[in-house]
């Protein structure tokens, strides 16, 4: 580096100089720390406008504000200096927050230094609340796990956290932070994607001091340290203990012997292995999707000699059965993205309320004021809409729709009406965009190595896109040469069928494994590349805003697997013999020799 | 090199000089030796057909060295034969006999129910780029093309740094969900994609390339890399779709500043 571009940089970060007068001898260490590995989300102020900030959801933290979400002290505390260090050090899971193992223990205390100094309650002495003393982890038991369940009904968690964990509470889709910024609820079955971590010592720390900032309040003091253990080893078990990633590249096709009929699908798919696969954005083609709210789709897969039946599932926080969905809808512009993103406009201004196409959820260009990105924003004039309806009762016809329908618990009544008016399924509101998943198979078994293009074939490879539209509960069949070129399949759709429950979706697909109307076949023993989609409605996701995973594989088992007795007995033989000989031929030439000697 | 495995088998080869043991120990201990240097003693696993391939060797050469002298071939030959042909070792070696067949069984058995691998698809990560490539309208050949703006940072620091900030604008904007904020790879998709994303801090990567092959991957992105590259299933977008040529340039600028490193200069051309 030239003394010129050093000093040229070193201007640059003048503006976080300023705040380090107290320190600076660490000051200038910790301003170039900063400004190479924070300003960018963070901002030069640490504001949170840094120019990665509007593509983020979570956005990134404001350091202006002192509101952190990671901590050991109490509600409302600051974090502590080893709170700041753990969270640098190892990120924040599943978010745009990465893991900075790469500084100095000398370079991480001068750069906490520069969060600090963002706010003025960092210098409050009365600011400074003692961390919560965190316990060693009691062993995990089956008995504390059960009563955490009725704890946490007791507790209302499952208000946001769902009745079974799976972030799909009544209040999840209308949760913000004090910024006006929507936020996603945990979802306690990943425990890997929680902010805070995932281990049992990670949940108590959570659940006692809570999320500044966030709806998530802290237990401490408010419940017995038992019963948040209790809870504790409740969401624990949602995940069967389960802390890393459990994401797998192949899922196991197991035999079954009789039909395969799609109404019992537990009992079908109940010896059936699932395999989670992580779900990513699309954000290679236009139509980005740059935080897709759907994290892992699990799959499993049976057949016997005739048919073929896969179970997709996957987490949403709320079914949207209405609205159109499909693969060849036209998504969002690249140009109309940014635009909507308003690239320059602060996190803390509050997209919600400012109306002027802030829909960062949705990333789409449309009039949305909504910071979800839901299309129940345009419910201007639409009388039919439940949650535009919903909504204006609730807040009176406000603006500011979202921290009033927190607030007020009348929002229930609503959702348990919508419930009872629909009983296929916890629906949402009339939406414009319907939930949709599709599987995706070359067109036909490919001869070698080479595949289709992944998103959605090429010229000359083509896929086969098995599409559920959860609003018409109808399979279709899709053939695709590109993403401009996704055109309706000449055949038969595969049979489906489709429900919602407890925040989780379920979709079985059948097909006869000689698939019709294009070269693919399950044969016995194959592997068969398949790849996977799923669109939100809630999200606005159509056309090519998606979630989806890259190839991976569908081994189908052979239904008549060859006994490994006859070759195991084989072996066993022949190299008996073998060895047999050879002991003879030796002994044999020994005793030649010895009888030569004898005689001689 | 793991020290903790190579530096005991070294110890055990030094060791058989001193305590000078039979012939047909010396073997083994050596045998033994390589086979487990080769197998366990690298932080990157040598792939096992490819030990097996050495360990052939080994047992080639140290044959040889034993058939090359008549006294160290009697010094085995004798051992082995008493074996087979003496009273007194029958138990032993009845036990033998059977072992080695039941060891043959389970390995079939083994084979046979052994958990099917998806089939894999051996890429090649840099694989030979174009003579030229046209981006939006512009002919690039790619054997003497440089980074345009490279030379600025020495005839012009104030916009080499201009240039530097709006690479990290665009990284910051597009690259680092994948690519991760410290360019090693390990962004928040990572976990998700097949192949994983190129880790910019191995010095095996950028550092090895020109500015103008990175210009051509990054333009290009995954349709546009050749067969052997596995174009079907690379995720990197084709950027010419959503930067400028100038951005694209930009940013390589920011990617070689970022990781401290410079890249490959162009070969002097005749």
């Amino acid at each position: 580096m030239t003394a010129a571009r050093k000093a040229g940089r070193l201007a640059l970060l003048g503006l976080v100089a300023v705040s380090l007068a107290t320190a600076p001898a660490a000051g200038q260490d910790g301003a170039a720390v900063y400004g190479k590995y924070c300003s960018q989300c963070h901002g030069d102020n640490g504001d949170g406008q840094g120019v990665a900030a509007p593509y983020l959801k979570p956005w990134p933290r404001d350091f202006t504000a002192g509101k952190y979400k990671i901590r050991s002290t109490p509600t409302g505390g600051l974090p502590t200096d080893a709170d700041l260090h753990m969270v640098i050090r190892e990120g924040l899971p599943y978010t745009a927050m990465p893991a900075f193992p790469n500084l100095s223990d000398a370079e991480l205390d001068a750069v906490v230094q520069v969060i600090q100094g963002f706010s003025p309650d960092f210098e409050d002495p009365e600011a400074q609340i003692p961390p919560i003393a965190i316990p060693d982890p009691p062993q995990w038991t089956e008995e504390r796990a059960e009563r955490g369940l009725q704890v946490y009904g007791e507790t209302g968690c499952g208000r946001c956290h769902g009745d079974v964990g799976r972030g799909d509470g009544m209040s999840a889709p209308t949760l913000t932070d004090d910024w006006g910024q929507p936020i996603r609820v945990a979802d306690l079955t990943m425990p890997w994607t929680f902010r805070g971590g995932g281990t049992r010592r990670d949940i108590f720390r959570t659940m006692s001091t809570g999320f500044n900032g966030t709806p998530m309040p802290g237990f401490h003091g408010a419940l017995p340290e038992e019963d948040i253990w209790a809870i504790v080893d409740y969401i624990a078990s949602l995940s069967g203990n389960t802390v890393d990633e459990p994401y797998q590249n192949l899922v196991r096709s197991v035999p079954r012997a009789g039909g395969l009929e799609l109404e019992k699908a537990d009992e079908l798919f109940a010896e059936a292995p699932k395999a989670m696969f992580r779900v990513v954005g699309q954000v290679v083609q236009p139509g980005r999707h740059f935080q897709p709210s759907i994290y892992a789709i699990g799959l499993q897969a049976v057949h016997n000699r005739r048919d073929i039946a896969f179970r997709v599932s996957w987490h949403d926080m709320r079914a949207e059965t209405t609205g159109v969905s499909g693969p060849d809808l036209e998504a969002p512009s690249w140009g109309d993205v940014l635009t909507a993103l308003g690239v320059g406009r602060g996190p803390g201004g509050g997209s919600g309320d400012e109306g002027d196409g802030g829909d960062i959820w949705g990333g789409a260009a449309e009039e949305s004021s909504d910071p979800w990105g839901d299309a129940v924003a345009d419910d201007g004039g639409s009388g039919d809409d439940v949650w535009g309806d919903a909504v204006a009762d609730d807040a009176g016809g406000g603006d500011d729709v979202w921290g009033d329908a927190v607030a007020d618990e009348g929002s229930d009544d609503i959702w348990g009406q919508a419930e009872t008016s629909a009983p296929e399924g916890p629906t949402g509101p009339r939406a414009e965009f319907a939930d949709a998943v599709a599987l995706q198979f070359p067109l036909q078994n490919p001869s070698g190595v080479r595949l289709p293009y992944f998103l959605l074939g090429d010229s000359e490879n083509g896929v086969q896109l098995w599409f559920a539209d959860l609003a018409a509960g109808q399979p279709r069949l899709y053939s695709a040469n590109g993403s401009d070129k996704v055109v309706p399949g000449d055949a038969e759709p595969p049979e489906m069928i489709a429900s919602y429950d407890q925040g989780e979706w379920s979709v079985v697909f059948k097909s006869p494994r000689r698939v019709p109307g294009s070269g693919l076949e399950f044969a016995d023993d194959a592997f068969v590349p398949l790849a996977l989609t799923v669109w939100d409605g809630f999200m606005r996701d159509r056309g090519n805003r998606r979630g989806l995973t890259p190839w991976y594989y569908v081994h189908v088992e052979p239904i008549d697997r060859p006994s490994p007795v006859g070759p195991m007995v084989k072996a066993g033989v022949g190299v008996l013999a073998i060895e047999l000989l050879l002991i003879g031929l030796v002994r044999f030439a020994a005793r030649r020799k010895r009888n030569a000697a004898e005689s001689a | 090199m793991k020290l903790v495995v190579v530096l005991p088998m070294l110890a055990v080869l030094l060791g058989l000089r001193f305590v000078k043991p039979r012939m047909i120990v010396w073997l083994a201990a050596w045998w033994a030796a390589i086979f487990v240097t080769l197998r366990f003693g690298f932080a990157t696993p040598i792939p096992v057909s490819v030990v097996k391939l050495y360990m052939g060797i080994v047992t080639l050469a140290l044959t040889a060295y034993i058939l090359a002298d008549r006294e160290r071939m009697r010094q085995v030959r004798e051992p082995l034969t008493a074996f087979l042909v003496e009273q007194r070792y029958q138990p032993a070696l009845m036990a033998v006999a059977v072992l080695i067949p039941v060891l043959a069984a389970v390995q079939v058995w083994a084979g046979m129910t052994a958990e099917a691998q998806p089939p894999s698809f051996a890429r090649t990560v840099h694989p030979a780029p174009p003579d030229s490539i046209t981006v939006h309208g512009t002919d690039y050949p790619l054997g003497t093309q440089d980074n345009p703006y490279r030379s600025l940072e020495g005839t012009n620091p104030a916009e080499f740094e201009e240039r530097l900030q709006d690479g990290r604008r665009v990284y910051y904007e597009n690259c680092f969900y994948c690519h991760g904020d410290l360019m090693a790879g390990q962004g928040l998709y990572a976990s998700g994609l097949n192949p994983i994303p190129t880790n910019f801090q191995d010095p095996g990567t950028i550092a090895m390339l020109r500015e103008a092959f990175l210009f051509w991957r990054i333009s290009k992105g995954a349709p546009g890399l050749p067969e052997e590259g596995g174009p079907w299933q690379s995720a990197m977008p084709a950027w010419e779709k959503f930067l400028s040529d100038e951005e694209m340039w930009n940013v390589i600028l920011f990617l070689y500043d970022f990781t401290d490193s410079r890249p490959r200069a162009v070969e002097a051309h005749s």
